[in-house]
């Protein structure tokens, strides 16, 4: 799946690494065909179901086992990079925060490495943004691992097509991964935290439930309103940075030349992002 | 912002193997999770994590930290699922169009005792637990050090980005650039910060990655452990029967049909 990023590497562990990959893309998407189609209407009646140990479980071993897989395919340039990548997810998320803005934007770093190092790094800066992120601020991101993990692997899919190479696509291609997130999201509000992730978010979930729809219903419409547009704010962002790094940079990485990630020639610096830097 | 939420203290807590205290964490969370009655999660809580941080000597920040976080969860999910809930039929109050159902309040409950035990059982491994030593019990017992190399390197690299972030702010400012009010302005203050911070940050990695590479990093060999983790056989006594509980948790209720 990921087997594009070392090509010139023979990777002893290529196979083990190839199942572990499989096994975890698996996992993740019977957790939630499980939750989503097995049992929607036991948990709308009580509490007293194991859909919530569902939901935590199959989404952090689903997790775990695609990070497990992807790590061994980055070579030493890109593991460097990560910390850098991780950093400005937790201080962009934390600044966006302080500013009183109505989104997160707490994913920049994922979108950046994956759409100059591939969906694998991708998937590896994504869980463990929520791992530092639950070591350092809060344990409420850790269940949520999964959905960067998901963004890591969509941003990368997205460089490979050529999502990154005009300033009009990348908005698109981030509002199909916060639809894929908020869908993906839904059942850990839902079943894990019972719509109540936060104050804003929590009033617009019971506003769905007064209208008749169930908890992940309501979770669900409710990402749908504001994971689209903040993953689109997210890209947009990442594909003005990525112009304003030099071509010399962007260059180096084989994912980038793999798959012309930037095109033939690079994208024109806007105005904008040319007096900021 | 302090890159870890680690408390230096001497305690029998802290002393404890790093993997001793998260098969712990993690067998906690699964019977709480596993086990579906609320007051399973009261228990542990009374039980396990309350003797733990008290012996520990974090308990005051414990509160602190783990209230600061609960708060706002704990009364919105009450709020919402009490009005809301969408299998409530008994109303317990009534007034106009607005009704507050038993059922909602009994779910917010169930999760809400979950939650609770799952936000102060983690703030105190990461109170008690110094992320370094952590990583590498973790590495001896075969994970990737790459993993350990991005999560020690990235708590490191936390403070260092927010002191650049403040002085590039700083700087565009004196330059003229005004946070301005409203959405539009607070946004349009986001790219002249963004493009400096990434842009230094970026090329300060090519040279890391060429030093590490230079002192084997990217071997897959086995390595060896520099300080070892202290470890004892009662506590790997202990590891072993973890899981058995945690199994057992899990397999009961469906077993007794109490769910």
């Amino acid at each position: 799946m990921f087997s594009t990023t070392t090509t010139k590497n023979v990777d002893p562990n290529r196979l083990r690494n190839t199942i572990l990959v499989a096994v975890g893309s698996l996992v993740i998407v019977a957790t939630y065909l499980y939750l989503v189609v097995g049992q929607p209407t036991e948990v709308a009646e009580s509490s007293t179901s194991q859909a919530s140990l569902i939901a935590i479980g199959g989404y952090v071993i689903g997790a775990i086992l695609l990070a497990a897989g992807s790590i061994h395919r980055l070579p030493t340039a890109t593991i460097a990079m990560i910390p850098v990548a991780i950093a400005l997810n937790i201080v962009v998320g934390q600044i966006v925060a302080v500013l009183g803005l109505p989104v997160y934007i707490d994913s920049i770093g994922t979108v950046l490495v994956a759409a100059l190092a591939g969906p694998a790094a991708g998937v590896v800066t994504g869980i463990l943004t929520n791992v530092i992120w639950g070591l350092t601020l809060s344990p409420i991101a850790l269940p949520f691992a999964v959905v960067q993990v998901i963004i890591g692997v969509m941003a990368g899919y997205a460089a490979r097509m050529g999502m990154f190479r005009r300033f009009y696509l990348a908005p698109v291609a981030g509002f199909v991964t916060g639809i894929v997130a908020a869908v993906i999201s839904a059942p850990i509000s839902a079943f894990v935290f019972g719509g109540a992730t936060g104050g804003g978010t929590g009033a617009i979930v019971g506003a769905f439930q007064a209208m008749g729809q169930s908890i992940l219903g309501a979770t669900t419409l409710q990402g749908l309103l504001s994971d689209p547009l903040d993953k689109a704010i997210t890209f947009t962002i990442v594909v003005l940075i990525l112009a304003a790094l030099p071509n010399r940079f962007r260059q180096r990485f084989p994912f980038v030349r793999q798959y012309r990630v930037f095109g033939k020639a690079a994208p024109t610096v806007t105005s904008k992002s040319e007096s900021a830097s | 912002m302090a890159s870890t939420l680690y408390v230096d203290r001497e305690s029998p807590v802290h002393r404890l193997n790093p993997v001793t205290k998260l098969v712990t964490l993690l067998t906690l969370i699964v019977v709480v999770f596993a086990i579906p009655f609320w007051w399973v999660a009261g228990i542990a809580v009374v039980a396990v994590i309350v003797p733990a941080a008290v012996v520990s000597g974090c308990g005051g920040r414990l509160a602190k930290l783990g209230f600061a976080i609960l708060t706002p969860i704990i009364l919105v999910l009450f709020i919402v699922q009490g009005l809301t809930f969408p299998g409530g039929k008994t109303a317990l109050w009534e007034w106009g169009g607005i009704a507050i159902t038993t059922e909602g309040l009994y779910f917010a409950l169930g999760i809400g005792s979950r939650i609770i035990c799952l936000v102060f059982a983690s703030i105190l491994f990461v109170l008690t637990t110094h992320p370094g030593d952590l990583l590498s019990a973790l590495t001896e017992r075969g994970m990737s050090p790459k993993f350990s190399y991005i999560i020690s390197s990235t708590l490191q690299l936390i403070p260092a980005f927010q002191d650049r972030a403040d002085g590039i702010l700083l700087a565009q400012q004196a330059r003229g650039l005004a946070i301005g009010k409203g959405l539009r302005g607070r946004v349009g203050a986001m790219m002249p910060l963004l493009a400096p911070l990434v842009l230094g940050m970026f090329t300060d990695v090519e040279e890391r990655a060429t030093a590490m590479e230079a002192r084997g990093f990217g071997s897959t060999a086995r390595r060896t452990a520099l300080t070892p983790v202290p470890d004892t056989t009662a506590q790997r006594v202990f590891r072993w029967t973890m899981p058995v509980v945690a199994v057992a948790a899990i397999v009961l209720p469906i077993v007794t049909g109490a769910l």
